[in-house]
């Protein structure tokens, strides 16, 4: 601000210094409102500049710390979803963990047969000594505890609906009073 | 200036008490410098350090940014130790005070008690529980502003904390390990402790490639804890620990384990442990004990001796699975052929008057090397043995890696007791031959078998491939070049043999794989009662591989002192089982070739 004003008044003094050098050129021109008349010009050009650069800073500043408080949250909605993330990818490791595996298809009925036999396609021959499974071979109940397991519940034992929405088995789509068949005669 | 030279026109008595006011404004003016000057000085430097440190603590924040300890990864990367956060929900006791609450547009007051109920609800535990930790962080410190509520919570419980906006109520990270799969594996991972020093396993001996190096940031926060939009970030990067890939299938060692722990509990064992190797590379595929701690509940395991892998750390006397090692000794060094014959009596007693005896009482019998080992007969292996000097055969099983820690460098591995051949008694000398006066490790046991089985090489016994770099790149790669133990006749010959005596082992329905060529031998030892002489108490094995006429896969069996049933038989059907198992599991197909039909008498 005094900054400005100095200048103002140097070009005033300076217009009053170089004015006696030519007055007798300018005796028409030199009226007292066309001397006063850029002062408040320049003056107001000066004060409006400087409201403009600190409107401008201000609104810069606002702009900056609103950056900050949308950084600040979408950091905390990041690291929200990425607790999510890993709650959810270690519950993944957990379910298919060999103990929850075993159990659930031991619980779906399922039998392992350790009897390797294989089928040569070239000949067709049988190789191995085709036997049937002789059921549960390493016992239903596991030998391999899993603490992370405790309180989990098979597939085979939640009720219906909730086991069609865990393991996401989507039924067949239904098809509204059947196909509609063309009818020729 | 001109005030001055005004009045001393006027007055000549004004002059001097106006330079006495003149003065006496300097010397104020000097004094109020001088105040500022001290104050100043006092500030800049003397009080400097105090200042500046209360100043950044006053609007900056310090956090340590947590580095990931490296996972533990089996060989087809399935982690079976891995990093995890949780969370410690703290408190300060001091400022637990009742605090409104805004419900339905409505403020309501809770109560303390209202509030610790209501955390108790979250983390599982009592209100009361909660309010005593309270008060008895109150006893001790009428100014307790810090206590634990619950120590390493999940993130659901965390949440559910976080939603009770209780304003007296925090959190800290706190990284943990975690084990997805549980005991598989278990004795091999290790634990570490509640302030995550490795405590044994892997996690132990692997701890230079697993560790990791905190970081810590600083940034300034304004009063709404929002970091101020380019204030200044000081701090150092945390460093990820690298990621152990170990050769273990965890698959197949739950199986394994499995199995074992259902034989070993039908039988009555103190312990037992299975080693399942690689024939052609000497990789572990799976090292299961019984009993395996389960390393997210290391508590649970009571027995310390039971939380790590005796499969390495405990050596016993191996029995008669060791003969497989006598035999090949004999017909590498070419002082016997399978033909040879000796005449195996019930009782030998050798000239240099060590006592021999067979297990069960029988008439001389002309029996070949392949009839000594379908019968596992001491006597008859005593006059195998002795056809070497006790040098040679020492030198056989330094070669075959006995006496010192394979290796794995598994933390505290057991080498087993192999005294220098001129330390044998008379009875040493004769024990030796069929594996008594000596103790391996079962992990040293199926490395014999792996060396018969892979043309006589044997391969170093490997449990891991390396340390995985951030970058992708393996590091720390053990050496994986094979030593030749036995010429490829010999050990093919030894091979045959041991497929004979899966053939015509009295426990051969027990271990039975029906379509595959399988080698193998029982050894049954009498224990140590750990005063110098033999207990009751036997450990029963049972080694071999297959298939037997293309070796790819090696399986050991060993139980101690399985009370309800002292034979092989018992580890029998644990080898057929587990055998079954890896043969499917890798398809080794069939080849469908005849086995071969050695003469075992003469």
């Amino acid at each position: 601000m005094s900054d400005n004003l100095a200048r103002v008044s140097f070009a005033v003094e300076r217009e009053e210094f170089e004015a006696p050098g030519r007055r007798p050129f300018r005796i028409v021109s030199s009226s007292p409102s066309r001397r006063t008349r850029p002062r408040i010009f320049y003056a107001l050009t000066a004060v409006a500049g400087m409201a403009a650069i600190i409107v401008a800073q201000l609104l810069l500043s606002v702009g900056i710390s609103q950056g900050a408080y949308e950084i600040s949250s979408l950091q905390s909605s990041q690291s929200e979803l990425g607790r999510t993330a890993a709650g959810v990818s270690e519950d993944l490791a957990r379910v298919s963990s060999p103990q929850s595996l075993a159990a659930n298809a031991e619980g779906l009925g399922m039998v392992s047969n350790s009897n390797p036999v294989y089928l040569r396609l070239s000949d067709g021959a049988v190789l191995g000594a085709p036997a049937s499974a002789s059921g549960s071979q390493a016992g239903a109940a596991s030998l391999v505890p899993n603490a992370l397991l405790t309180g989990s519940t098979l597939l085979s034992q939640l009720p219906d609906h909730a086991a069609a929405g865990t393991v996401a088995i989507t039924s067949a789509p239904v098809v509204p009073a059947g196909l509609a068949a063309p009818t020729t005669r | 200036m001109s005030v001055r030279s005004s009045s001393a026109r006027t007055n000549p008595t004004n002059t001097r008490s106006s330079r006495r006011r003149t003065f006496f404004t300097i010397v104020v003016l000097f004094v109020i410098i001088a105040v500022f000057v001290v104050r100043l000085v006092d500030i800049q430097v003397v009080q400097a350090d105090s200042l500046t440190k209360d100043s950044v603590g006053n609007r900056s924040v310090g956090q340590v940014i947590y580095g990931s300890r490296g996972e533990i990864v089996d060989g087809n990367g399935v982690v079976l130790a891995g990093t995890v956060m949780r969370y410690n929900i703290t408190m300060s006791p001091v400022n637990a005070t009742p605090f409104k609450r805004t419900v339905d547009g409505k403020k309501v007051e809770l109560s303390v008690a209202d509030a610790a109920a209501e955390i108790g609800a979250a983390t599982g535990q009592t209100g009361d529980a909660i309010l005593l930790t309270i008060s008895t962080a109150l006893e001790a410190n009428s100014k307790a502003n810090f206590a634990y509520i619950a120590q390493k919570v999940d993130v659901d419980v965390l949440r559910a904390v976080q939603e009770l906006h209780i304003p007296w109520t925090y959190s800290e990270n706190s990284p943990s390990r975690v084990y997805p799969n549980g005991a598989v594996a278990g004795n091999l991972l290790g634990f570490l402790s509640g302030e995550g020093v490795p405590q044994a396993g892997l996690e132990s001996g692997q701890d230079a490639c697993l560790a990791s190096t905190d970081g810590s940031e600083t940034y300034e926060k304004g009063a709404d804890g929002v970091r101020i939009p380019g204030s200044s970030v000081t701090g150092t990067e945390a460093v990820d620990g690298g990621d152990v890939v170990t050769t273990i299938d965890s698959d197949l060692q739950w199986f394994v384990q499995q199995t074992l722990a259902a034989r070993a509990q039908e039988t009555g064992a103190a312990w037992a442990n299975a080693v399942v190797q690689d024939a052609k590379t000497g990789k572990l595929l799976a090292v299961a004990d019984y009993p395996s701690v389960d390393p997210n509940n290391v508590g649970g395991t009571e027995n310390p001796d039971d939380r790590g892998s005796r499969a390495f750390t405990q050596s016993f006397e191996p029995g008669s699975t060791f003969k497989a090692l006598t035999a090949a000794s004999v017909l590498d060094a070419g002082v016997a052929t399978l033909d040879t014959g000796v005449v195996a009596p019930y009782r030998y007693l050798p000239s240099n008057g060590a006592n021999i005896n067979d297990s069960h009482s029988h008439p001389d019998q002309n029996m070949t090397l392949t009839g000594v080992l379908i019968d596992s007969s001491n006597t008859g292996m005593s006059k195998f043995g002795e056809m070497l000097t006790d040098q040679q055969r020492y030198d056989y099983m330094k070669a075959f890696g006995l006496g010192t820690a394979t290796e794995t460098g598994f933390p505290r591995e057991d080498g087993g007791i192999l005294h220098p051949a001129d330390e044998w008694d008379n009875q040493t000398s004769y024990a030796t031959m069929f594996g008594q006066g000596l103790t391996t490790t079962a992990l040293q046991i199926a490395s014999i078998y792996q060396t018969i089985a892979n043309d006589g090489v044997r391969m170093p016994v490997q449990l891991v491939e390396g340390c995985r770099q951030a970058d992708g790149t393996l590091t720390d790669v053990p050496d994986t070049t094979g030593t030749r133990v036995l010429s490829e006749s010999a050990a093919n010959d030894t091979s045959d043999v041991l497929e004979m005596v899966y053939q015509k082992s009295w426990v051969n329905a027990k271990w039975n794989i029906p379509g595959y060529r399988v080698a193998a031998k029982t050894g049954t030892a009498q224990m140590p009662d750990g005063h110098g002489g033999y207990s009751n108490g036997y450990l029963v094995s049972v080694s071999g591989f297959a298939p037997a006429d293309d070796p790819q896969y090696v399986v050991s069996v060993s139980i101690a002192d399985p009370v309800k049933l002292n034979t092989s038989a018992a580890p029998a059907p644990v080898f057929q089982e587990i055998m079954s198992q890896v043969l499917k599991k890798y398809r080794a197909v069939p080849s469908g070739a005849s086995a071969p039909d050695l003469p075992s008498t003469w």
